[in-house]
C-alpha cells in the first residue's frame, strides 16, 4: 500500500510537466479560437506575393477548398 | 494529403512570414526586402522538397497579424472565401479528418514513405563559424528597428538583430544586444584582414549609454561568418525617442569581391512581436544526444535502430549513403555522425557547453 502510494507520487511528478504542457496547448488553442477572424468570417483579403513575386490578393483563392498553414524556414 | 487531395480541387499553400527562430539550423536571419524573403520561400521549397507552394506575407507581415499572429497556425477555408476550421498548431491528421468530411475520403492514403521528398540541407557558410566565441544575452526580447535601404545600394551583407531586456523595453534603463549577422542568402564571410566592424550609436539629449561607439575584437583567422555582438548598458532612453546607429563592416563575396560598407539602422524603444526568438549562444548547433534522441524517436520496433521505413526527414533520402556499415539500419555512431557532420560543415554555431563566454 505504502509502495503503490509512493508509485502514485512518484507517477504524478513525472506526468505533471506533461499534463501542464497539454493543458497550455489547449487553452492557448481555445484561445486562437476565440480570437478574430472566426470561423465562418471571410477570409481576410490582403496583397500577398507568391514564391516568383507576383502579386495578388487573398480573395483570388477564392472557390476551392484551400488549407493555409503557416510556416518558415526556423 | 496534397497528393490525395489535390485531385478533387483542394488547393494546399504554405504561408512564408518572418522567422520564428531566427539562427537556427541554417543560420537564417530576418530578411530586410521582399526579395530576400522571396528567396528564403524558395529555399524553403528546396529544404522541404514539398510542391505545395509558399505564400509570401509582405513586409509588414499583414496576413500573419490579420490571422492572428501565430507561428505555425493552419486555415481550411471554403470555396466561398470563408475560413471553416482554424488552428493555432498545424494538425495534419486533423486537417485529413476535416477534409474527409467536407471533401470526401480518398479511396487510397498517401503514407509518407510513398512521397519521396527531395530534401535538401540549409545554406552552407562560406567560411568558419565557431572562431568568435558568442555572448551571452538571457531575458532579451527583439525591438523595432528599421534599417535605411538605399534603392541602389548594396545589401545589408550583415543583418543587425537590436534585442532589449524587459526593464529597458519597459522603463527605459536596462541592457541593449546588437548582434550583426552575416545573411547567408548573400554568400559574404568576414574580411578580418581589414579594419572589424564598428558602430556608432546617435543618442537624443539626456540618454546615457556606456558605449558610444564600438569596434569588434580582432579576428587572427583571414575570415569567418561568426556574428559580431555587443552588449550595451543604456539609461533614460524615452519611450518615442529613436537611436540611430551607424555601423561600418567589411564583407567580402567569394575570394575577390569585398566592400565595405556604411549601413543605417533607426531603433525604437518597442519590442517587435515580428522578430521571433532567437537562440543566441549555440544557435545552429546540433546536440549530438539530442539529435540522436529525436530520430529514434521513430524507432517503432524498439531495437535501438533506425530501419529505412523508420526514418523521417533529412535524412530519409540520404538514408543508403548515412548507413556506413551498410546493413541497412542506422544505430546510434551513425546518427551521431550525421550531427557532427552538420555542426562541422553546414550550421555550426558553437557547443554552448564549451563556448567561451564574453561578457
Amino acid at each position: 500500500m505504502r509502495f503503490a502510494s509512493l508509485l502514485v507520487l512518484v507517477m504524478a511528478f513525472v506526468a505533471w510537466p506533461a499534463d501542464i504542457q497539454a493543458q497550455r496547448m489547449q487553452e492557448r488553442e481555445e484561445e486562437f479560437l476565440k480570437s478574430k477572424p472566426l470561423v465562418d468570417d471571410p477570409l481576410p483579403d490582403v496583397t500577398v506575393y507568391s514564391s516568383d513575386g507576383m502579386a495578388f490578393k487573398t480573395a483570388d483563392l477564392r472557390g476551392h477548398y484551400t488549407v493555409l498553414t503557416f510556416g518558415c524556414l526556423t | 494529403m496534397h497528393r490525395d487531395y489535390g485531385p478533387k480541387g483542394v488547393k494546399f499553400f504554405f504561408i512564408y512570414k518572418t522567422l520564428a527562430h531566427p539562427e537556427l539550423a541554417g543560420n537564417y536571419v530576418q530578411p530586410f526586402t521582399l526579395a530576400e524573403r522571396l528567396a528564403h520561400a524558395r529555399q524553403a521549397d528546396k529544404q522541404l522538397g514539398a510542391t505545395i507552394p509558399w505564400v509570401v506575407d509582405a513586409m509588414d507581415n499583414r496576413l500573419k497579424h490579420a490571422l492572428g499572429d501565430r507561428p505555425n497556425s493552419e486555415f481550411l477555408v471554403n470555396p466561398d472565401g470563408i475560413i471553416v476550421r482554424k488552428r493555432a498548431w498545424s494538425h495534419p491528421d486533423q486537417v485529413r479528418k476535416d477534409l474527409e468530411e467536407l471533401v470526401g475520403p480518398v479511396e487510397q492514403i498517401t503514407r509518407e514513405e510513398d512521397v519521396h521528398l527531395k530534401l535538401e540541407l540549409p545554406i552552407k557558410a562560406p567560411a568558419a563559424r565557431g572562431v568568435v566565441p558568442r555572448i551571452s544575452r538571457p531575458q532579451m526580447q527583439p525591438i523595432v528597428m528599421e534599417p535605411h535601404i538605399e534603392p541602389k545600394g548594396l545589401p545589408f551583407f550583415a543583418k543587425l538583430r537590436a534585442e532589449a531586456d524587459a526593464d529597458l523595453i519597459r522603463n527605459g534603463a536596462g541592457r541593449l544586444y546588437f548582434g550583426f549577422h552575416l545573411d547567408p542568402f548573400h554568400n559574404g564571410h568576414w574580411n578580418n584582414l581589414t579594419k572589424p566592424l564598428s558602430f556608432k550609436l546617435e543618442i537624443c539629449e539626456g540618454v546615457k549609454v556606456d558605449k558610444l561607439t564600438d569596434v569588434a575584437p580582432k579576428v587572427e583567422a583571414v575570415s569567418d561568418t561568426d556574428p559580431r555582438e555587443f552588449l550595451l548598458n543604456v539609461e533614460a532612453w524615452p519611450d518615442g525617442e529613436p537611436l540611430r546607429l551607424i555601423v561600418t563592416y567589411s564583407a567580402c563575396v567569394g575570394e575577390e569581391s569585398c566592400h565595405t560598407v556604411k549601413q543605417e539602422y533607426v531603433l525604437h524603444r518597442k519590442r517587435d512581436n515580428d522578430g521571433g526568438g532567437a537562440r543566441g549562444e549555440g544557435a545552429g548547433y546540433w546536440d549530438p544526444k539530442e539529435f540522436t534522441r529525436q530520430m529514434l524517436s521513430g524507432d517503432k520496433d524498439g531495437d535501438g535502430k533506425l530501419s529505412k521505413s523508420e526514418a523521417r526527414g533529412l535524412i530519409l533520402p540520404q538514408f543508403d549513403s548515412l548507413d556506413i556499415d551498410k546493413d541497412g539500419l542506422l544505430d546510434r555512431k551513425e546518427l551521431n555522425a550525421i550531427s557532427d557532420w552538420l555542426n562541422h560543415h553546414h550550421q555550426p554555431g558553437s557547443a554552448p557547453a564549451n563556448s567561451k563566454k564574453r561578457q
